[in-house]
């Protein structure tokens, strides 16, 4: 119980930080609304049917507005020198990783959340008639996303390059995520049948496990003094 | 194995690695009977599919050693993945040069998303963020565990990578087929495709053990230099 605990701590502490300065959810909102607005300029509605290309770009804006938010994740610590403390702290630093996560991924479903609703908005979508499913989809794309990227961004934080070396690592190992949630979206929006989502499913399920598990059990090596 | 071994047994390797390539040349331009269907282009296929064997054999040494380096933080195993990564990144870009070379000829493209190019592409970026992780810190030993991390983040990936790139394919399907792999592979075109694998797997651990002793060298010349400046303030 002491290890839930630990990650409930953790998560609370980063998401109080988070509310309390606003600082990455106010970059992220704006960042995807403002990518919705040049995404429309981008679009000859004339020519393609946004209802169609939606998914694509819902899920590269999520990517992209991710990046810029979870790539922070250590930023304000590692600018105080409080995470020299944070680590001093007698607790699992896989339970540190795991809470790390889950305020990542609460931020970045609030943010997705945002993306969807604005999207639908400006451009007339129609998200299909499994809300539920949809919701599945997300939530297993963005938990493989949100493991990956915490902790690559522990990585970047400590290198010479910082955020500018997050893309180039995250990048190749989102493949499956793309790939899975865009078809899966996709179909989901066009009302087809769910038995042609369940693979996708399957396979953003195991994407999920693999990221937050390899997160889990390399953490510690990667913020080690 | 004392160094100097390793470095003999490296440079014995390496050379006959280079005499297995001109072998394997003269069986490709000369020996080697034409296919039918895909013509003379298809004779890059006995340098390309043992490229492309080494790249991902490679990466699995870089992530084998990573992954014990991690456990017991052993300079030697950091060394061997360093050693096995470079190696694999030559074959992998000689895979990724060949590929589109083949691929302009019998599919009439440079490029196409075909699975098995993709996958390629995406190796040769694990393998390039592996060594600019490990160049960008300014504690050598930080950079050798962000490598390894890298390392094993990729092995486990790729295998999904794999699999989402294959079903992608089934949904776009390609008008041509890489080969038809019927079981009887003309006997010649065996000989030369397995001398071909010999050879890059020759040349690869040749290399491999080159690189190694080269690395342990300025390893120990930094160590001594470290030493000497440390004496000097003393």
């Amino acid at each position: 119980m002491d290890y839930l605990r630990v990650i409930w701590t953790v998560a609370r502490k980063d998401l109080l930080i988070e509310m309390r300065t606003r600082e990455r959810i106010a970059a992220m909102g704006a960042f995807v609304v403002l990518v919705g607005v040049l995404f429309n300029y981008s679009i000859d509605t004339a020519i393609v049917r946004p209802q169609e290309i939606a998914p694509g770009i819902i899920w590269m804006t999520i990517i992209l507005g991710g990046l810029l938010g979870i790539g922070r994740t250590f930023h304000l610590e590692e600018e105080d020198g409080a995470f020299s403390g944070v680590l001093q702290a007698p607790i699992p630093l896989d339970a540190l990783y795991l809470g790390k996560t889950a305020a990542n991924l609460v931020i970045l479903c609030l943010v997705t959340v945002l993306i969807f609703l604005v999207f639908g908005v400006f451009f007339g979508l129609s998200f299909g008639s499994h809300p539920f499913v949809l919701l599945a989809v997300v939530f297993l794309a963005l938990l493989g996303f949100v493991g990956l990227t915490t902790l690559f961004s522990a990585m970047s934080a400590r290198t010479t390059m910082g955020e500018s070396l997050l893309p180039v690592l995250v990048f190749p190992l989102l493949v499956p995520m793309v790939i899975f949630g865009v078809s899966a979206t996709s179909r989901l929006f066009a009302g087809r049948p769910l038995s042609e989502v369940a693979g996708s499913v399957r396979m953003l399920g195991a994407f999920a496990i693999l990221s937050v598990g390899a997160g889990a059990m390399l953490f510690r090596h990667v913020v080690e003094e | 194995m004392p160094r100097d071994r390793l470095q003999r047994t490296g440079v014995a390797l390496a050379a006959l690695g280079t005499l297995g390539a001109v072998l394997l040349l003269w069986m490709v331009f000369f020996w080697v009977p034409t296919e039918r269907t895909l013509g003379i282009a298809q004779r890059i296929f006995y340098v390309h599919v043992p490229s492309a064997w080494i790249a991902f054999f490679a990466f699995g040494i870089v992530a084998l050693c990573s992954g014990v380096y991690l456990w017991l933080r052993d300079e030697r195993l950091d060394m061997a993945a360093l050693a096995a990564a470079e190696g694999g990144m030559v074959f992998c870009t000689i895979m990724l040069l060949t590929g589109p070379l083949w691929a302009r000829v019998s599919w009439g493209t440079w490029w196409t998303w075909e699975p098995r190019l993709v996958l390629t592409l995406l190796l040769w970026f694990v393998y390039f963020s592996y060594f600019l992780v490990r160049n960008a810190t300014e504690n050598p030993d930080q950079g050798k565990r962000f490598a390894a991390v890298v390392g094993i983040v990729g092995v486990l990936d790729i295998p999904l990578i794999h699999v989402s790139v294959t079903w992608m394919r089934s949904l776009h399907p390609q008008p041509v087929v890489l080969r038809s792999d019927g079981p009887a592979l003309d006997p010649d075109m065996l000989i030369t495709l397995m001398v071909g694998l010999a050879t890059a797997t020759t040349l690869f651990l040749g290399l491999f053990l080159m690189r190694y002793t080269v690395e342990c060298l300025k390893r120990e010349v930094d160590q001594r230099r470290t030493g000497a400046q440390a004496a000097q303030g003393a």
